[in-house]
This record gives C-alpha cells, sequence and structure tokens, in this order.
C-alpha cells in the first residue's frame, strides 16, 4: 500500500469502532492488500456499518418528525430574528443618546424591544439544544448524521425566501449593511441554533434520560418563551415564504393583538422534542423505581 | 432457522477451519471455494448477524506480527450453527435430488 493509500485507509477506518478498527487494519496488513482494494474494502464495510442503524423506524422518525420540520422553522425563525435584531441594533447606534432613558415612552420601548429579543434568542437557543438532544435519545448510531442533516436544513431552508437585505438593498452595498444584513445574521444563527444543537445532541448521546425535575422546570422554562416568541415564529414564515399575506383583522392594523393567526400551532410543533425529552424523563424515573423496588 | 447461501458458507468455511477460523483464513476459505471475492464488508456484517442470531461466537484471539501487532477476531461454530447449516444442507440434497447438475 501507497503512503498516501495507508493514510486515507487509516483515516477511513476511524469511522469504525475501535475494536474492529484493529481487527481490520491487521486483516489489510496480514493479506497484504493493495491501495485501490483496501480503499473499496474499507468504504464499503463503513457504508454497510453506517447504513445498519437505517434499517429501525427511529432514525427516520427522527428525519421526518424533527430534521425536516424543525429544521425548516428554525431557519426562518433564526434568520427573521437575526435580521429584525439587527435591524434594531442598526437603528438604536444610529439614534442612541443617554438622555432617552429619561423618557418614560423610549424606556419602554427600549425594554420592550430588548425582552422581545432576548425571548426570542432564549427560544431559539432552547428549541435548537433540545432538537438536538432528542436526535440523540431517538438514534444515538445515526445521531451525527442527523445532526448534520439538521444543521444543513437550517442553513438551506431560507434559500430564495424573502430578507429584510432585499428589502433594504436600496441603500446600497455598504460594509455597514453587509455586516449587519449578511454576517450577523449568519452568525447569530451559529451561535443560537447550530452550537446549541451540537451541545444537546453531544449531552443526549452521552448521558442517560435527563432528571424529571430538571426537565419539567426547563420544559416550563421554555414554555414560557416560547408563547412570548410565537407570533415573532409565525411571522417569520408568512414574512420570508411570502404565502400568508399579512392580515390587518378588524382594526386594520398589521401585527396588533386582534390579527388572525392561522399558523398559531408552529410553537407547539417547535415544543414537540422538549416534549419527547419530559417523557422520556418520566419513563425512566418509572424504570429506576421499578428496578430498586 | 433460516440461513442465507452466505450465511451458509461462512458457517462451513468456519467448521472447516476449526481453531484457526479468523477474518482472513474465512475469506480465503469462501473466495477459494465459490471462485468469488468476498469483501470484508459482507465477511464481517454477516459475521455480525450469524452472532446475534446465536450460530457463532466470536473472541479477540492474540496479536501477529504479520498483522502488524493487531489482534485477529477469532470465530467459533455454536451446536446450534452447526444444527442451522445441517438442515441447510439437508434442504438443498433433497430439493436437488433428481435434478440435471446433481446427478453429474
Amino acid at each position: 500500500m501507497t503512503r498516501i493509500g495507508c493514510w486515507v485507509v487509516s483515516h477511513l477506518t476511524r469511522l469504525l469502532d475501535e475494536s474492529e478498527r484493529e481487527i481490520v487494519r491487521g486483516d489489510l496488513a496480514e493479506c497484504q492488500t493493495p491501495t485501490g482494494r483496501a480503499l473499496r474494502e474499507v468504504l464499503g464495510l463503513v457504508l454497510r456499518r453506517q447504513a445498519a442503524p437505517w434499517c429501525a423506524v427511529e432514525p427516520w422518525l427522527a428525519l421526518l418528525t424533527l430534521v425536516i420540520p424543525i429544521g425548516f422553522l428554525l431557519s426562518h425563525a433564526s434568520r427573521s430574528w437575526a435580521e429584525g435584531a439587527a435591524d434594531e441594533i442598526l437603528l438604536y447606534g444610529r439614534l442612541w443618546d443617554f438622555s432617552y432613558l429619561a423618557n418614560p415612552g423610549w424606556r419602554a420601548d427600549l425594554i420592550s424591544v430588548a425582552a422581545r429579543m432576548a425571548a426570542a434568542w432564549l427560544a431559539l437557543i432552547g428549541w435548537s439544544w433540545t432538537s438536538g438532544f432528542a436526535l440523540a435519545r431517538l438514534s444515538r448510531p445515526t445521531v451525527w448524521l442527523t445532526v448534520t442533516m439538521l444543521c444543513v436544513v437550517v442553513v438551506m431552508a431560507t434559500w430564495g425566501t424573502n430578507t429584510i437585505a432585499h428589502l433594504h438593498r436600496h441603500h446600497g452595498p455598504s460594509l455597514q449593511h453587509h455586516v449587519t444584513f449578511a454576517v450577523f445574521p449568519r452568525l447569530l444563527r451559529m451561535f443560537l441554533v447550530v452550537l446549541p444543537v451540537v451541545w444537546g445532541a453531544w449531552w443526549g448521546a452521552r448521558c442517560r434520560a435527563l432528571r424529571v425535575v430538571p426537565a419539567v422546570i426547563g420544559v416550563l422554562l421554555l414554555a414560557s418563551v416560547a408563547v412570548v416568541a410565537s407570533r415573532g415564529l409565525e411571522n417569520s414564515m408568512s414574512f420570508g415564504r411570502g404565502v400568508l399575506p399579512a392580515d390587518k383583522g378588524p382594526d386594520g392594523f398589521v401585527v396588533s393583538a386582534d390579527d388572525p393567526r392561522p399558523l398559531w400551532f408552529l410553537s407547539l410543533v417547535m415544543m414537540w422534542p422538549a416534549a419527547y425529552i419530559l417523557v422520556e424523563a418520566t419513563r425512566e424515573r418509572g424504570t429506576r423505581r421499578a428496578s430498586g423496588a | 432457522m433460516q440461513l442465507g447461501e452466505f450465511e451458509y458458507l461462512m458457517l462451513t468455511a468456519v467448521a472447516r477451519l476449526g481453531d484457526g477460523a479468523y477474518g482472513v483464513a474465512i475469506r480465503q476459505e469462501i473466495e477459494d471455494a465459490t471462485g468469488r471475492p468476498c469483501s470484508l464488508g459482507a465477511l464481517y456484517t454477516t459475521i455480525d448477524r450469524l452472532e446475534t442470531k446465536g450460530l457463532i461466537r466470536t473472541s479477540m484471539g492474540d496479536p501477529t506480527p504479520q498483522r502488524g501487532g493487531r489482534p485477529k477476531r477469532m470465530v467459533r461454530i455454536t451446536p446450534k450453527g452447526t444444527q442451522a447449516a445441517s438442515e441447510f444442507y439437508s434442504a438443498v440434497m433433497r430439493v436437488s435430488r433428481g435434478v440435471a447438475w446433481s446427478t453429474k
């Protein structure tokens, strides 16, 4: 085997279990397998090993009920909220004056913007973390593949949809415009979605089910920020996809309390990984009690 | 116990090799018998499947210098495996009785 071939085969075998990796490397060394054949052999074994868990229902369940729908919603919500935040930060940055804090109206507005933003960001982190955790719990052998798929869906699902940057294109291609509407949303998506998904998956793959009390507290906290963020999630779909033009409701104003909310169920969809974690924690406690009794 | 053709070939190779049955030797035995290449993927996934069915048992063998100091996966057939292979062979013999190629 050539040196490069040896290096590639050695790296490819890292995708196998540690015990099997050594056996396969030993077999190749003993047979003095040529590079081309060794690559084909190891690749074949790796593919078979990676494909085997997909014969079960769990990875498909994870893919169809979590990766695709939740990845799609996370993608829209994160992009929309990141752009919204960029817009607010840009506006406050341009107009900022400490004397505003003395004005009760401005102060209330600032607090309201900060609270909405914080709730939205916390909801994103919570939904992403619970999604990663649920992916790991649903199917541990395929977790890194499904997590990668989820991240790909998050990045790709908003491709070609409406953006605030698109609406502001008449401002011209300035560096500030690019940083605010292109770089900042991507960074935010990385820190609020991708990293929490990976963190949740890592946690879920390493530990057993969560304890009931922390799970209940976590789900309640997530549900409370989700209530605040729910309208923003619905608006992100309406705006990004342009499928549901804003309905003004009886008062004739958009984004007011009486607007109809045909997509009200989206927050419930986002909460299902958290609900799954809670059910699993409860079931685990039952099993522990039964084995202890 | 239902067996596939490749599973039967492997059980036969393991039984023939006895204490010397491990990955490379089994593969060589199957390739010599059938004249077809046997891939590592087919070999080790079938070994796993047969072990899950309880037809073989595997253990780690000693490392050898020609393997770069790496261990072998030794394979032994179980009584259940012997019975399954025997039933498969009997079925093949019964179904082949009287056909042109069985009388050659």
